[in-house]
């Protein structure tokens, strides 16, 4: 039997297809240059708990003009950061510091067994309030 | 898709499936292989046939073949078969079994539950190539040791073990060899008529057969003796009872005939196919190859290639393939995402351990589709790299 | 022109079940436990097979265990039960029908090696239980399991098992229904449902419904524990290791849903052809049908002739180009009577002149007149 490439399905391992989609595009995958001003940088997670996930966002005034990821995990735990990094987009500290993993689970409908990867993203963000609130 | 998973299971191969058909079809032979009547000696006829080519394959006399359902049940019955046959269980007798941390969980979980009724078990360490020598074995060895229990090529790594060697020095003790065959029938060698082994677990569904359908090569002579797992009307010479599939079995035959014809071709192909895989992911840094790679002398199958894959998360790794099925460890307990305990017994860590692939090729695998395959790894590997806040360039 | 009536024995497949299974067989092969898309179209194909089963008895398909076939699912029932409390292995006792199928028997019989007891049921001349003799047995000792199967593949007879099944439970011990024989022909509900009078453990078989041979299942009541036979892998929750047989079960599947669809119809097609068989027989001096007054299975009708030898005849026949059995396909060339027939109490000769025809859906009524013509004249043969 011939084998060859088909289309690929749209959710192929059952992640559900917000996680896949984000997954795959992990739009604002990356890093600020260093020394750009503005940056605050929060990281959690563990390499032994096989995740970390760093967060960058990007101010003007008390607002995110532009936030950036980079995530070592599971595609559940990038997925959660490509989300962050979009949803920070034009945010106030005050409104950052609304987000609650309940939140999170429900924008990518995570399920009970993935639930540490959105507890993975909150921590993240918070890392980086503390930043933006104590600049060192 | 692009399959890659040839060691977990195969496609059956045309020619099993048109041996297979005329045992199939409502109006073809679909006697009772145990029925005495024209119907029932023709599936009778087909099934002897069948065991007369599987024996051919592996140097074995037909009446040395034993039908089961599968790998799994023919290690069950070598291991438990043989120790209930020397009066286990039973308190009082020091039984001794000696096999090795990387064999398949069949193996290992029988092994737990004899141990669970008195018999103690010694399971060796293999080297950081999966090699378990005979010097190791021989250490091993106690005087109430009867049996030892050593698959020939590892389904995780491919390393092949040196069973040549082995088989005359336990021979020579009259302690009983069982060696389970599933990845190695069709990909080495085996000639039981020169290598003293005395029990030796087939399968079907690795060799382009259908699933469901197994053997257990027993040897007559020196008799390998077992109770029987199966109890009923006494088929298989009483050592395992049940109606025979006729179809299974006649497609496993066809199958073992078509790898003993195809044998030289296979095995060109494959290791093949492994080394160009191997030479284009080498160029990656950061890869590391489980199992050995021949450059030592060490023989490695020539349908699998594992690798581990720094920096890379492994379930990331294999999300970021969709196209390729491929798996991570044993086909067994993918479905647990425990990182394999036959890469940990190498010494892998949990991390490593956990970002690895097995590749595995089969007849229909092309070199376009190891060129496409290791093209899309190189890229995938390199952007969950590029990707995490861990990975230094 | 061959005539095949040895459908007990086994059955070939029907057509819309090869159609079924094909795609399994040269399409998409997933090792079900593998994670990628192949694993994962087996593994659905395979649960919605298991729902097509366990409805064939009104099981919950989480009650459903797969296995490769009748024997060894009556293997797993009996030798899979653990004995006692923790740790230790503590004997149990058993009963077993004296008419059970040979994987009954022996799996039974080879818990004696444990330390368990084991007793056969005694039979009637009709090979029903005998009752009284029965009841004294269960009360004698602590029983765990009994096994008495719902129909005997030889003689059809149907026994009572929702009786059995309320004294047994009475007395705080399992019942195990070898409805192998039983499936397809008669609905099965009856003997599975009900705490009380349902048994708790039964074997089913795919090659006995026009579905292939090498796979099996066992229904385990959701509360009776059982401990695997064959370790590793972990499949069907741990207690059933091994590879499953996709394109088997597959098979399986839509064979148990033909079946359970086309029950009465089937049903009603053999017990025509059965009682035209036998009337045919009731013709012919010296013949007895056995177990004829008791419930049967309508597609079977074992019987004996005085005089005549099962054996001969059967090879008789065979060279005539009609297939029956004498007995169990099992233990066929052995040279013994039948044990079924010996543990009715029939006598040796009578029971070494059995033949068992056991007819099936594609059987007509000219395949009786010529089996009926050709007896006739064998037996004028024989006599001469």
């Amino acid at each position: 039997m011939p084998m060859t490439f088909e289309d690929q399905e749209a959710d192929p391992f059952g992640y559900g297809t917000r996680v896949w989609t984000l997954f795959n595009e992990a739009p604002r995958a990356g890093e600020f240059p260093e020394g750009e001003p503005a940056v605050v940088t929060g990281q959690a997670g563990t390499p032994a708990a096989r995740s970390v996930l760093r967060v960058q966002l990007k101010f003007d005034g008390d607002c995110v003009a532009d936030a950036r990821f980079r995530a070592y995990g599971c595609p559940t735990s990038i997925a959660v950061g490509a989300w962050l990094a979009e949803w920070a987009q034009g945010k106030s500290v005050a409104e950052l510091a609304t987000l609650t993993m309940k939140q999170l689970r429900d924008a990518l409908e995570i399920p009970d067994d993935r639930a540490h990867c959105a507890m993975l993203g909150e921590d993240a963000l918070k890392a980086a309030l503390k930043v933006a609130h104590h600049p060192s | 898709m692009i399959y890659l998973d040839y060691a977990a299971s195969t496609p059956l191969d045309e020619r099993v499936f048109e041996a297979m058909l005329p045992y199939l079809r409502p109006d073809g032979f679909h006697g009772n292989p145990a029925s005495t009547h024209g119907p029932g000696f023709k599936a009778r006829g087909a099934v002897e046939r069948a065991r007369a080519q599987v024996a051919a394959l592996i140097g074995a006399e037909a009446s040395e073949i034993i039908w089961t359902s599968g790998a799994t049940e023919s290690n069950n019955l070598a291991l438990k078969g043989a120790l209930e046959f020397r009066g286990m269980p039973r308190a009082g007798r020091a039984v001794h079994v000696v096999t090795s941390r990387t064999e398949h969980k069949c193996v290992l979980d029988t092994c737990r539950q004899l141990e669970t009724q008195g018999v103690s078990v010694t399971y060796l360490k293999p080297d950081a190539f999966g090699i378990v020598s005979p010097e190791q074995v021989m250490a091993a060895i106690t005087p109430n040791t009867c049996l030892l229990s050593l698959m020939w090529v590892n389904n995780e790594i491919g390393v092949v073990q040196d069973i040549e060697r082995l088989a005359p020095s336990l021979r020579e003790r009259g302690i009983l060899f069982h060696v389970d065959a599933a990845q190695a029938a069709g990909k080495l060698k085996i000639d039981l008529q020169s290598v003293p082994i005395d029990l030796l677990s087939l399968s079907a569904h690795k060799i382009y057969g259908p699933k469901g359908a197994g053997a257990l090569f027993v040897r007559r002579k020196p008799r390998a003796r077992l109770a029987p797992q199966m109890h009923g009307g006494g088929h298989e010479q009483g050592m395992r009872s049940g109606t025979l599939a006729t179809h299974q079995i006649v497609g496993m035959g066809a199958a073992f005939e078509v790898a003993k014809a195809d044998f030289d071709a296979d095995v060109a192909h494959l290791s093949g196919l492994r080394d160009a895989l191997w030479s284009h992911l080498q160029t990656l840094v950061g890869v590391h190859r489980n199992g050995p790679d021949g450059s030592t002398g060490q023989r490695t199958a020539p349908h699998l290639l594992n690798l581990s894959f720094e920096g890379v998360e492994g379930e990331a790794l294999r999300a970021s393939l969709p196209e390729i099925a491929v798996s991570s460890g044993s086909a067994c307990s993918s479905a647990t995402a425990e990182p394999s305990y036959v890469l940990r017994a190498l010494g892998r860590d949990d991390e490593l351990a956990n970002a690895s692939l097995r590749f595995s090729f089969g007849r229909h695998t092309t070199r376009a589709d190891i060129d496409t395959v290791a093209a899309k790894v190189i890229q995938q590997v390199g952007w969950l790299r590029e990707l995490s806040p861990l990975w230094k360039s | 022109m061959a005539i095949y009536f040895d459908y007990n024995a086994t059955t070939p497949l029907d057509p819309r079940v090869l159609e079924a299974m094909l795609p399994y067989l040269s399409g998409p092969y997933g090792n079900a436990s593998s994670v990628h898309r192949y694993g994962r179209a087996a593994r659905d194909a395979i649960e919605a097979a298991r729902v097509q089963v366990a409805a064939l008895a009104g099981a919950q398909p989480s009650e459903l265990t797969w296995t490769s076939g009748a024997t060894e699912s009556n293997n797993l029932a009996l030798k899979g039960l653990p004995e006692g409390l923790a740790g230790g292995r503590v004997p149990g006792r058993v009963l077993y029908g004296a008419t059970e199928h040979p994987a009954v028997l022996e799996a039974a019989e080879s818990l004696r090696a444990h330390g368990w007891g084991v007793e056969t049921i005694a039979m009637t001349q009709d090979g029903l239980i005998d009752w009284q003799v029965f009841e004294q047995q269960v009360a004698r000792a602590p029983l765990r399991v009994a096994a008495v199967m719902v129909a005997n593949n030889e003689t059809g007879v149907i026994q009572d098992v929702p009786r059995v099944a309320r004294l047994v439970h009475a007395h705080g011990a399992l019942l195990h229904a070898d409805a192998v024989q039983a499936a397809g022909k008669i609905p099965l509900a009856e003997y599975w449902s009900g705490a009380a009078s349902g048994a708790d453990l039964m074997s089913l078989s795919a090659h006995k419904l026009y579905g292939p041979k090498g796979v099996g299942a066992l229904l385990v009541k959701s509360d009776v524990e059982l401990e695997t036979q064959l370790h590793g892998g972990g499949q069907e929750r741990g207690l059933r290791g091994g590879t499953e047989n996709l394109a088997a079960i597959v098979g399986f599947g839509v064979a148990a849903e033909l079946a359970a669809q086309e029950l009465e119809a089937r049903s009603h097609h053999l017990r025509v052809l059965r009682e035209r068989l036998e009337a045919g027989l009731h013709q012919l001096s010296g013949i007895t049908i056995f177990g004829e007054s008791a419930p049967r299975l309508p597609n079977t009708s074992q019987f004996g002739v005085a005089g005549w030898e099962g054996e001969a005849l059967l090879m008789a026949l065979d060279r005539k180009g009609i297939a029956v059995s004498s007995g169990s396909a099992c233990a066929s060339g052995t040279g013994e009577p039948s044990h079924v027939l010996l543990g009715m109490g029939l006598a040796r000769d009578l029971a070494y002149s059995a033949i068992r025809v056991s007819l099936g859906v594609a059987n007509t009524v000219a395949e009786i007149d010529r089996f009926l013509g050709l007896l006739g004249e064998l037996r004028l043969q024989a006599a001469a």
